[in-house]
């Protein structure tokens, strides 16, 4: 077994890091919940298989997390009741109860997967040694989800594409807002519930990380996604615009 | 594939800007948003479609485009965001080819980026680029005209100073008034291109005078052209004699909105006005020109929208040093067949003829 390398932490930094975890570990948690989901959603055998699989990886991608985490000498917090997460799952099911597979699609694999492979991009390159290399390569497994949804939302589009909007839509003002009041530089909704004492958010730069950079990353790779499936930029463009900040 | 006449390729002009934009699309009933936060957010922006576009000709049909955004930052318009800018306007044209535009044009910085290196862009057998430069160079001219006519002046006896002399809308100017007026004064920062370019260039009386110094040329002439590539407005003309005009045509702006000739009056050139009406969809056109007079848009925009008019999808303008006063001429017949013309002359403040008739008048402005 290769030796994991500890680099030095301070206690701040530690605090930083395991609130970090905390998000990413949490949001991989909600994935796999939701890809058992879609799982169920999906008719084609093999996409079914497909989905209990990403479920599985969103597993494994937070067992990595957590066991990065332990290397810095973190006992990572997972809260499936954290308020944004809840509140994304609770979308996801509502969407999931009323048969609509393509809404499903879009919330987790466009949107929470842009989401994901955008932060943890930026987080991979301020954290330190083994910590970093695991959020950039579960950042780059991320991405493969998105290239899987896009040739099916394209066709989906192709059908119909007034009515793919205007769900793509539906979906951005629930599930969008509520990433873009997670990444705000203030919680408008009170504490996450994952932070151990006070919001994290505004000690990020202490550890080298821009939320900024989070948020611009994100709404960019959101962006080149809707763009690949088709959507009309100048529609994507308002819903960005229209986010709170 | 959707398909529209034009497509204009263009970057906002200032952050102030750039957050009015936000604002318009973030729609009333929200919070506007802080320029701070706008900066945050612009560059990482890709380039795309923001608004589409009707123009109405004079001849009672419309054509349809496309605005394009390559969201290249207002404060990233310098030589060290070259590779990171071209990428921008690559994608705009990428954009500008997946709408099926025939006549897309090349906006602002985006045609000084390109230096006229048109192979640098994606290319599509269906698809002609154009500066858009000809057409701001006849509405910077008869801007003059117009304003010199409005002072009671003669351009023949005027003495003339183009800033950013050596770029191709500069030159431009450069060689359709060096036979008109009493004396032309040319200034740019690149001595040698400046030079060469101005022993070319035949005048009435004297020759020619090329000057990096921008202090010497400005205290010897009495009109001013504004050409020039300058990130942000900063130039100020402190020794210009009293009364002149200065025509701002720089994109973003090239005065200091802290400089007030004295006694003099500056407009902004290189607008021209569609008399069918401009139409956008999010109707940006109110905060892109916030401006007393309606239907204005900048020259190379326009270009684009009166080749598409006159169905002649070609790269009309090509870049750096090729126009000449009988391509501005055929530019502005196309353009004035069509309703574009020169709007009445103002600036930030509102209309300016009065002031220049005042000038006329020697009453103090």
């Amino acid at each position: 077994m290769q030796a994991v390398t500890v680099p030095a932490c301070s206690k701040d930094q530690t605090h930083i890091w395991a609130d970090v975890l905390a998000q990413a570990v949490t949001g991989e948690l909600i994935g796999a919940l939701n890809y058992t989901t879609l799982a169920e959603l999906y008719e084609d055998a093999a996409e079914k298989a497909e989905a209990l699989e990403h479920a599985q990886g969103e597993r494994g991608h937070a067992a990595s997390f957590t066991e990065a985490g332990r290397a810095l000498g973190i006992e990572v917090v997972i809260n499936l009741e954290a308020q944004y997460w809840k509140r994304i799952r609770s979308i996801f099911l509502s969407r999931a109860q009323a048969g609509d597979l393509i809404g499903c699609i879009l919330a987790q694999e466009v949107m929470l997967e842009s989401f994901a492979v955008a932060s943890y991009s930026v987080v991979a390159e301020a954290a330190p040694g083994e910590l970093g290399a695991t959020f950039a390569r579960i950042a780059g497994e991320e991405g493969e989800h998105v290239a899987h949804a896009i040739e099916l939302l394209q066709a989906e589009r192709a059908r119909d594409p007034g009515a793919f909007d205007a769900k793509v839509h539906q979906m951005h003002e629930e599930i969008m807002t509520a990433l873009a009041e997670m990444i705000a530089r203030d919680d408008p909704g009170g504490h996450c519930g994952l932070c151990q004492g006070s919001c994290v958010k505004h000690s990020l730069p202490d550890a080298g990380i821009s939320l900024s950079e989070i948020r611009g990353v994100s709404l960019q790779r959101y962006l080149r996604t809707l763009d690949e499936i088709g959507v009309p930029g100048e529609s994507s463009l308002v819903w960005v615009a229209q986010l709170p900040v | 594939m959707p398909q529209v006449d034009f497509a204009l390729i263009g970057h906002p002009e200032s952050w102030n800007r750039a957050a009015a934009v936000i604002s318009v699309l973030r729609g009333a009933d929200r919070p506007p948003v802080a320029e701070q936060h706008v900066r945050e957010i612009i560059p990482w922006i890709p380039s795309r479609t923001a608004s589409r576009v009707t123009v109405g000709s004079s001849q009672g049909f419309q054509v349809r485009g496309a605005y394009i955004d390559s969201f290249i930052p207002p404060d990233r318009l310098h030589s060290r965001f070259l590779r990171e800018n071209l990428a921008r306007v690559r994608a705009a044209a990428a954009c500008a080819i997946k709408e099926g535009a025939r006549i897309v044009t090349l906006g602002g910085f985006s045609s000084i980026l390109l230096e006229g290196k048109a192979d640098l862009l994606p290319s599509h057998a269906e698809t002609a680029f154009t500066t858009g430069n000809t057409l701001t160079v006849a509405l910077i001219v008869k801007g003059i005209e117009r304003a010199v006519a409005l002072a009671g002046r003669d351009l023949g006896e005027s003495n003339v100073l183009i800033v950013g002399a050596s770029g191709d809308v500069g030159s431009g100017c450069a060689r359709c008034l060096a036979p008109r007026v009493k004396r032309l004064f040319l200034s740019a920062r690149n001595p040698d291109r400046l030079k060469g370019f101005a022993s070319e260039l035949p005048t009435l009386r004297s020759p020619v005078m090329a000057d990096t110094d921008l202090k010497k040329l400005s205290g010897m002439a009495d009109v001013v052209i504004c050409a020039a590539s300058t990130p942000a407005p900063e130039l100020v003309f402190d020794a210009l004699p009293l009364s002149s005009i200065v025509c701002d045509a720089g994109y973003p702006k090239n005065v200091s909105p802290d400089f007030v000739p004295r006694e003099g009056a500056i407009f902004y050139g290189g607008l021209g006005q569609a008399s069918g009406g401009i139409q956008l969809d999010p109707d940006l056109l109110g905060v892109i020109y916030p401006y007393s007079v309606g239907n204005v848009a900048h020259g190379c925009f326009l270009e684009g929208v009166a080749l598409a008019m006159e169905k002649r999808f070609e790269p009309f303008s090509q870049g750096r040093g090729l126009i000449t006063p009988q391509r501005v001429e055929d530019i502005w017949q196309i353009a004035q067949k069509h309703g574009i013309g020169l709007p009445p002359l103002f600036n930030g403040a509102g209309s300016v003829e009065e002031g220049m008739r005042c000038l006329g008048r020697g009453v103090p402005q």
